[in-house]
């Protein structure tokens, strides 16, 4: 099941409380937590190096096989462990406060015995700091606590075996008789002393958790096809979701090789500007007004620091700062280096002021208010984008190499001036530059006509004089770029499926990158696809398409942000928060062509 | 010293201390708008959320400002140095507990370590420092307090 001590990506399942999340491995490991926040330092990275970085494991001690699921429209896991002797299941949640004073993050692990007698084992090993943070072991009243510096962690265990301490974990065996059940939680502090929840408050708060996320996705309003896969990709969405800040990370992790093995290994634990668009519309499409409101709000205070310019990507906490830098950490399966932070943050992306533009319309559109002073600073960026357009740039896929005319990028630039010319009209922006706007949208809208396209290919093209496709020409579709050349994007949309497309999948484009290695399909890219398949009115292909993808997800109808072609295996990080905004979207697209 | 030198000084600190806020974050210094923290207590639009806040801001304002006479007339002297230290203090107060501490507390729209998968915050928090709203953001916050205190301190000395 695990090769060199690392389980396959698509065996994992995220649980989370909108603060952070865990991954949860399918032979009972959890091999991810950072603490106390999403893209704060790990406790347990086994995920990334399986001696040095720390996991809360839990499983029986004779053979096993596992049967899992969510309960149904939660976002708690239910792993059933069948073996010889009988039968348990583990309920893995991360608790919301409610009953009573609750720590500052707080994991529960329930096991029910279900049949016969099962022998199980448990350990946790915290490693604070990615590792290598110096982690003491002792007891408090009682109670054994890890703790390093301003960090510290408290097991509380009831019917779970007497708690063991060493050198470097806590653990304990219990056999599990049918009918009985044993509770094993995770307190968590930072920055203050730890609380000791009772059984009865820990059990509490567990029903409270499960009240809540079944609550919250019966108050969904999508109602079209594949309505399981978009509840859940809500549900995804969620946990993806830092809810102080109301910002939703790209990813639950760091540095899950693109390549196995290689070094395409990126942190994802940022909010990027590129998805604004795509988030708002499903967070409004799905009835979450609530979510998008704070969203939006976020992504007004956050870009204000760097306006008129746009940075590719912000802290969840909406700093502007995201140094990279490498961690000591073996990598999964050897995937080295580890990276945290982000380096695309300074990158020049034109694309993302189209993004944000789209964005601000579409909240527009749904009645959200913009004041005087956030028109005025959408005007300063619609500005700013008639003085830069001309320049190249990295491009959607955030290319290290040399900056080039990009396709989309400019696209995108057209998008961010027609909705700037949009908001103005409906006097949402200041009207003082509306001609000027106009003006600058047809100049970028011709050099796309006459750069951008191939008559030798009868399509458009990666970038200005490229004979290269590129996937994120399927956004001009999405996007509704005004075609002359391809009035309905069709020609465009087929020759990417046919160049770039093995079956459903998708590459990103097939040109070179300046880094080294191979990289898996792309998964939003395949969604796009639909997307496009279902706006350009061809519903069957569209539908064809959908259901192959619905079934590339992993048991619990989570996506990574690449499969391999060849194995199946998922690759990069895990959750992907675009690949599920995609599957969102493209359904609402399908469902809107379906109605007509 | 009287109190209507605490009256005005308080005025005018206060529009010193919200223009140089406002002058730092024009100059992409720093996210603070404290008139804007404190009016979306009461407003979720934008708009009527500043005006709330600049007449809340300058009530505020002028609370202090009889803090700092109070204080003044109880060791028996005011200054402009004096206020200084009192506006180094009292920024060093405010962004390491009033607004990192009690504010994301009490606030109704603003969230806190704490908010999770049930809450839909519309503020972020603002962190240690006030951190959160850019790295400038303790010194502009600490320079803008600091000459909203030399200035209360001097007007209550000018008016004895």
């Amino acid at each position: 099941m695990r090769v060199g001590g690392y389980a396959a990506i698509r065996d994992y399942a995220a649980i989370g409380d909108g603060r952070t999340l865990a991954l949860v491995g399918v032979d009972g490991s959890i091999d991810w937590l950072c603490l106390p926040d999403l893209d704060s330092a790990s406790v347990c990275a086994a995920l990334l190096d399986a001696e040095r970085g720390g996991s809360f494991q839990l499983a029986p001690e004779v053979p096993f096989t596992t049967e899992r699921r969510y309960v149904p429209d939660t976002n708690v896991l239910e792993s059933t462990f069948v073996t010889d002797d009988g039968v348990v299941r583990v309920t893995d949640a991360m608790l919301l406060p409610s009953h009573g004073l609750a720590p500052v993050r707080e994991l529960v692990r329930r096991v029910q015995g279900l049949a016969g007698c099962v022998p199980l084992a448990w350990r946790v090993e915290p490693r604070f700091g990615y590792g290598a943070g110096r982690t003491r072991l002792g007891w408090r009243g009682g109670v054994p606590v890890a703790s390093s510096g301003r960090d510290a962690l408290a097991v509380c265990a009831w019917g779970a075996g007497e708690s063991r301490l060493d050198e470097v974990s806590i653990s304990g065996r219990v056999s599990l008789a049918e009918g009985t059940s044993a509770l094993l939680v995770v307190s968590a502090a930072h920055q203050e002393p730890l609380v000791f929840p009772s059984r009865g408050e820990v059990e509490a708060r567990l029903d409270a958790t499960l009240h809540f996320w079944t609550h919250w996705a019966a108050l969904r309003t999508y109602e079209g096809p594949w309505r399981e896969a978009v509840i859940r990709s809500a549900l995804a969405l969620k946990l993806l979701r830092y809810s102080p800040s109301g910002a939703i990370a790209a990813a639950g992790t760091t540095s899950l090789p693109e390549e196995a093995g290689g070094e395409r290994n990126w942190d994802y634990r940022f909010c990027w500007i590129r998805d604004s668009a795509f988030t708002l519309d499903a967070l409004m499409q799905l009835g979450c007004p609530g979510e998008a409101e704070s969203f939006f709000w976020w992504l007004l205070h956050a870009s204000q620091l760097t306006r008129p310019r746009l940075q590719v990507l912000y802290r969840l906490d909406g700093g502007d700062e995201a140094p990279e830098r490498e961690l000591d950490l073996n990598g999964y399966r050897s995937s080295r280096p580890v990276r945290v932070g982000n380096g695309a943050a300074h990158q020049q992306q034109l694309d993302i002021y189209g993004d944000l533009m789209q964005t601000a319309w579409l909240y527009a559109e749904a009645g959200g208010g913009i004041d005087r002073e956030t028109g005025r600073r959408l005007a300063g960026m619609a500005d700013h984008i008639c003085a830069i357009w001309r320049e190249p740039d990295c491009g959607i896929w955030e290319v290290r190499g040399e900056p080039l005319h990009f396709t989309h990028s400019k696209m995108m630039c057209w998008v961010a001036l027609d909705r700037a010319v949009r908001l103005a009209e409906a006097g949402r922006l200041p009207r003082g530059r509306l001609a000027g706007w106009r003006e600058e949208a047809r100049t970028i809208h011709d050099f796309v006509e006459r750069r951008c396209w191939s008559d030798e290919l009868s399509t458009y093209v990666r970038s200005a004089g490229s004979t290269e496709l590129d996937a994120s020409l399927l956004l001009g579709a999405l996007m509704a770029f005004p075609s002359d050349r391809d009035p309905q994007m069709t020609r465009t949309v087929d020759a990417v499926r046919k160049e770039l497309g093995d079956g459903v999948l998708l590459d990103r484009y097939r040109g070179g990158d300046s880094l080294r290695g191979e990289e898996g399909a792309f998964l939003c890219c395949s969604f796009w696809l639909v997307d496009a398949l279902a706006r350009t009115g061809r519903l069957d292909e569209a539908s064809d398409a959908m259901r192959e993808l619905i079934g590339l997800a992993n048991d619990v109808g989570l996506y990574a942000e690449e499969v391999d072609r060849e194995s199946g295996e998922f690759l990069g990080n895990f959750p992907q928060g675009l690949v599920h905004l995609a599957l969102i979207n493209a359904a609402i697209s399908m469902n809107r062509a379906e109605r007509g | 010293m009287n109190v209507w030198g605490a009256v005005a000084g308080g005025f005018v600190g206060t529009l010193v201390l919200t223009t140089t806020l406002r002058g730092a974050s024009e100059l992409g210094l720093t996210r603070m708008d404290l008139p804007f923290l404190l009016g979306t207590a009461f407003s979720a639009d934008r708009s009527r959320a500043k005006a709330i806040g600049y007449l809340a801001h300058f009530l505020a304002g002028e609370m202090f400002a009889f803090v700092y006479f109070g204080v003044f007339a109880a060791i028996g002297r005011s200054g402009w140095w004096l206020g200084a230290l009192f506006g180094l203090l009292h920024g060093l107060v405010s962004s390491s507990a009033l607004i990192n501490e009690v504010l994301p507390s009490i606030h109704p729209r603003m969230g806190t370590p704490l908010s999770a998968a049930d809450s839909n915050p519309l503020l972020e928090p603002p962190g240690f420092l006030a951190l959160n709203y850019g790295h400038s953001t303790p010194l502009v916050t600490l320079l803008a307090h600091v000459a909203y205190g030399t200035i209360v301190g001097g007007f209550v000395s000018l008016a004895s």
